[in-house]
């Protein structure tokens, strides 16, 4: 095989990396925080009994649930500007197309959570006077999303892993400036499977860390 | 600003041309992925310690690293390290199978573990061995609980699919893109292609909540 191995250029362009690595972080902490957030409204809204709350919500969700999150960005970057006359950068296309896939996934979530406490849980609130919004912010949410927690970190997971198809609408993150240097140097093999090892070395630990959550709140709920 | 769907309802057929490439991506990956769960899955729980950790560790791998990066990986590093000719068809389907095996082999383990220990014991005791407790008896419970997660990954996986046309496969997202450009019209040609993929994952989605919700009302558990 006439193949150079240089696995020095990767060391020696560590900047560039780290450059696209914090790319990376930035979308990924824009659009998990933005995304869960408005994830929890959304996820209420579908579980109030009034049509003109829970209607649009379902539409939301059901959305952006069933289309694939690159043909999202793709038309946030390419149809969008047509239609609004907004002009999106590629972080502003590929932030909103991951935004609205992470609101509708966690909705789903914070729903399944909500519904998964007891009614009685709804009861106890109004017999000691509470409203509808004291019962859902102050018995039910602390509850639920304790629950929820894991399904929530997965999701953070997947989301961290969809930064990358920002690359395809040339957002500079991790893969874009792998793929740079491959292009530059030469060689792919070193330096895509250094970006695989980095998204390894960074999730790893905390796929780790979920599973010992999940153990530990199982343990909690016996 | 005027709609105008005329340029991408003319190339309907090009388009129905990558959606049929897409579920050919999609159910090829699916027939090579599940049956690699089910291998990896079971060397997973295997008490042979090498073999366990080395399932384990390429699960771990499969799934925490970003589909885009593994599509690349084999597209661009693989041919040259093991000299060997990928097209982005069988790119597409190495890398997806790989990739939906690590996430398939997680749904085999959680469904074989759901299991009662007892079955096993009883598999044991009128003189099964453990591959055929595994086969006669573990195996199709477990799998009729896996139904539902088999499918929300599935849907997963053909979502996950358009990543092809970035290496110029002619799935349903490149011919969008080829269009929109030909024609000008992005704004019609992503939105025809968003609905059909929509369409096409919200009735299967349907489908999955259709069979979750009978098999909770015949008492059938199931698993995630």
């Amino acid at each position: 095989m006439e193949y150079n191995w240089d696995f020095a250029t990767i060391f020696l362009n560590w900047r560039v990396y780290w450059f696209g690595l914090q790319g990376t972080l930035l979308m990924f902490a824009v659009t998990v925080t933005l995304g869960m957030f408005g994830g929890l409204i959304i996820g209420v809204l579908r579980y109030l009994k009034h049509p003109l709350a829970a209607w649009p919500a379902r539409t939301f969700v059901e959305i952006f649930r069933n289309t694939p999150v690159l043909v999202q960005i793709i038309w946030f970057y390419y149809a969008f500007p047509i239609l609004t006359g907004i002009e999106t950068s590629p972080f502003l296309a590929a932030a909103l197309g991951i935004t609205l896939n992470t609101m509708a996934f966690s909705a789903e979530i914070y729903r399944a959570g909500i519904q998964s406490i007891d009614k009685g849980q709804w009861e106890a609130g109004k017999a000691i006077g509470m409203n509808f919004r004291q019962t859902l912010w102050r018995i039910i949410m602390p509850v639920a999303l304790k629950r929820v927690l894991p399904a929530l970190t997965n999701r953070g997971i997947e989301v961290f892993k969809m930064s990358t198809l920002a690359s395809v609408v040339a957002y500079v993150e991790t893969l874009n400036q792998a793929k740079l240097i491959a292009d530059l140097n030469y060689n792919p093999i070193e330096s895509y499977t250094a970006v695989a090892l980095i998204f390894f070395v960074v999730l790893f630990p905390i796929v780790q860390a979920t599973y010992a959550l999940e153990r530990v709140l199982k343990r909690g709920d016996e | 600003m005027e709609w105008d769907f005329t340029p991408a309802l003319n190339n309907i057929d090009i388009l129905l041309l990558g959606l049929v490439n897409t579920l050919k991506i999609t159910g090829l990956s699916l027939c090579f992925g599940i049956p690699l769960g089910l291998l990896m899955a079971l060397s997973r729980l295997s008490e042979f310690r090498p073999l366990s950790m080395l399932a384990a560790f390429i699960i771990e791998f499969f799934r925490t690293t970003p589909p885009l990066v593994q599509l690349f990986w084999f597209f661009f590093a693989f041919p040259i390290l093991f000299n060997v000719n990928m097209t982005p068809f069988t790119t597409a389907i190495v890398t997806f199978s790989i990739q939906s095996s690590a996430f398939f082999a997680e749904i085999f383990r959680s469904g074989i573990q759901s299991i009662d220990r007892g079955q096993w014991e009883g598999a044991r005791a009128i003189g099964m061995t453990r591959n055929q407790s595994l086969r006669r008896i573990i195996l199709p419970q477990a799998v009729k609980r896996m139904i539902p997660a088999f499918m929300e990954r599935s849907i997963e996986l053909l979502k996950t699919t358009t990543l092809v046309s970035t290496i110029a496969y002619t799935d349903l997202m490149y011919q969008a893109n080829d269009i929109a450009q030909k024609t000008f019209r992005p704004l019609e040609v992503y939105t025809v292609v968003a609905l059909i993929y929509f369409v096409l994952i919200f009735c299967f989605s349907q489908l999955s909540i259709v069979i979750e919700r009978r098999m909770a009302r015949s008492g059938e558990g199931t698993v995630h």
